[in-house]
């Protein structure tokens, strides 16, 4: 007995000792920013938990240097040198809300394509998280003028903007090689919220299906996404014509779901 | 929108700061830092360009990018365009004063509303300086954005700058100022509205941003089948040499041409770029042809035009799918 006791109280405080251990290992292993965002521990512990976080070439973050459109800056994100890829998470620093988006790519390749309202010039972050639990992080800096996410949507300069709510445009191609890639542009004022007079409004799910019902990709929407969210996303498909279903769904509820045919590979 | 009262507080407050700063530390040593140092150059008889560098907007070349020229007359000075801040027009209107002293200024043209060509109008009697209504309204409706941004773009150089209107609408086809008969051309492509004006006696024709030479076109405000449209109108008028809105004086008609090449380019490579289903970013990385090497900033612009016109595109080029609710 005396002895299970003692073996318990000295895993007890072993375990103390290296959570202790790992703490402070992690505290102190939050690499440092190229970027040198004054966010960006901040950043780590919000939106990259966890116990490992690099800084990683792998994960491509294109975006321009400077926003030619505070209101529309586009960001490409291409992970796809990575493996096991299993959510990609987007935020801009300095945006008053500054998670943008997350993907789970279940069946698609770590790629999307997005623009986002920014509210002043900021480091984006993107963390890519592999099956091992690791926060594969790129990034970029835009330069951009100011008001970004506190501005009313153009939809608001109409009147009947409500009529068009959840008009969609779209597309599937196949590249050369065969490979799908999809994009669709969506009617959606976005509303941040922080625009006088206007409350938050904005489209906060995605999730696309294959003909048998699996997962494609699984999007987590949030303000900073620009008005009429256009997405571009690469799914893992066969060479086979096929639909993929979309549904979307904005914090009033309101659900919008459609087919996207995409031809086969040899159709094109 | 808010966006333009945030603008307006935020230019208020540069103004009280500059004034503050001018109580301290005296206005003049800033003056001297920042000095456009304009040149007069003769391209035809007593008609002077102003050329500014073929960049873009940065804190070194204080917004002075643009082509501004002005003509002497029999009676008096006619100026076209007025370039991008306060402190521009006052040193426009000492070089003129130097180039063709005591002349009166008769006219200010305005070739259309973007700020490197209208943001000097301060330093003008806005009852002389003349522009097309659609020109007039564009200026009302987005010069306070404008000046905005070009404040961050080139900071000081742009202090005590104010968005002024031309006080003239113009709809004839023809006018004369001071003994002067001047050919008036109401376009539009670079903008909704671009306005043209030739001097009957030269023949030198002021084509505005429809033409530039050896520096890359700028689209935020184009439709671009418009542009063509309007550049085949320029290609046949009668003229001596064509002064570009950016670039050197142009005899040849090639800066018509080269504009209108590199906009040919340019939309059918954003329509097959958006068609194929390409980010913007693929699309800003895409190579542009090796004939287009000459044009400076050819890169920036491109990457630019990309995100001024590919929602349009898209807009146009993918088809509606039916969404349930």
């Amino acid at each position: 007995m005396a002895n299970r006791r003692t073996i318990k109280l000295i895993t007890l405080v072993a375990v103390l000792f290296s959570n202790a251990l790992i703490t402070q290992a992690y505290a102190s292993e939050i690499p440092a920013d190229p970027f040198n965002s004054v966010m960006w521990k901040s950043m780590v512990q919000r939106f990259f938990p966890g116990d490992q976080v690099i800084f990683d070439d792998r994960v491509v973050v294109s975006a321009p240097q400077y926003a030619e459109n505070q209101f529309h800056v586009p960001v490409t994100v291409d992970a796809t040198a990575l493996e096991n890829v299993e959510e990609i998470v987007a935020v801009a620093d300095l945006n008053p809300i500054p998670h943008i988006l997350t993907v789970r790519p279940d069946n698609a390749h770590a790629f999307i394509g997005f623009r986002v309202k920014l509210q002043q010039s900021t480091p984006i972050h993107v963390g890519v998280r592999t099956r091992d639990g690791v926060w594969h992080i790129g990034g970029a800096y835009v330069d951009a003028a100011g008001g970004g996410c506190t501005a009313p949507a153009m939809a608001h300069g109409e009147s009947n903007w409500m009529k068009y709510l959840g008009e969609t445009r779209a597309i599937a191609r196949r590249s050369p090689l065969g490979e799908a890639r999809m994009t669709l542009r969506m009617r959606h004022p976005m509303d941040t919220g922080l625009a006088a007079g206007i409350p938050a409004f904005y489209l906060n799910t995605m999730n696309i299906k294959n003909d048998a019902g699996q997962s494609i990709a699984e999007l987590d929407i949030y303000e900073p996404v620009s008005e009429n969210p256009t997405f571009t996303l690469k799914p893992n498909v066969s060479g086979a014509a096929q639909t993929l279903h979309v549904s979307a769904r904005d914090t009033e509820g309101n659900e919008f779901d459609f087919g996207l045919p995409v031809p086969a590979v040899s159709a094109q | 929108m808010t966006h333009s009262h945030t603008g307006i507080n935020r230019r208020r407050f540069i103004q009280i700061m500059a004034a503050g700063c001018a109580c301290c530390t005296g206005s003049v040593s800033h003056a001297r830092l920042l000095d456009y140092q304009l040149m007069a150059t003769e391209i035809a008889s007593k008609t002077w360009a102003v050329h500014g560098a073929t960049e873009y907007f940065n804190m070194g070349n204080g917004g002075n990018i643009v082509n501004v020229a002005f003509i002497e007359v029999p009676d008096g000075i006619v100026v076209i365009d007025s370039g991008p801040s306060r402190r521009y027009g006052e040193a426009l209107l000492s070089l003129i004063e130097n180039t063709a002293p005591g002349k009166p200024i008769l006219r200010v043209y305005n070739t259309h509303h973007h700020p490197d060509h209208f943001l000097g109008n301060q330093v003008f009697d806005p009852g002389i300086i003349a522009a097309p209504e659609k020109v007039i309204e564009n200026i009302n409706v987005e010069g306070n954005a404008f000046a905005d941004n070009m404040y961050r773009l080139v900071g000081d150089w742009m202090r005590g700058t104010k968005v002024v209107a031309p006080g003239l609408a113009l709809s004839d086809a023809k006018e004369e100022v001071g003994g002067r008969q001047f050919s008036l051309f109401y376009l539009a492509g670079h903008t909704s509205a671009d306005f043209v004006i030739r001097d009957d006696e030269t023949g030198v024709l002021f084509s505005g941003d429809l033409a530039f030479l050896f520096r890359a076109p700028t689209t935020p405000h184009a439709d671009i089948n418009t542009w063509q449209q309007a550049i085949d109108t320029l290609a046949a008028t009668d003229r001596s040499l064509i002064l570009p809105g950016h670039g050197l004086r142009d005899e040849t008609g090639e800066s018509l041409e080269q504009t209108s090449d590199y906009l040919s380019w340019l939309n059918g490579t954003l329509n097959e770029a958006v068609s194929f289903g390409y980010t913007m970013n693929e699309a800003m990385a895409l190579p542009i042809p090796k004939r287009f090497d000459t044009l400076s900033v050819v890169r920036t612009e491109f990457e630019r035009s990309v995100v001024h016109l590919y929602p349009a595109l898209e807009e146009s080029l993918f088809p509606l799918v039916d969404v349930n609710q």
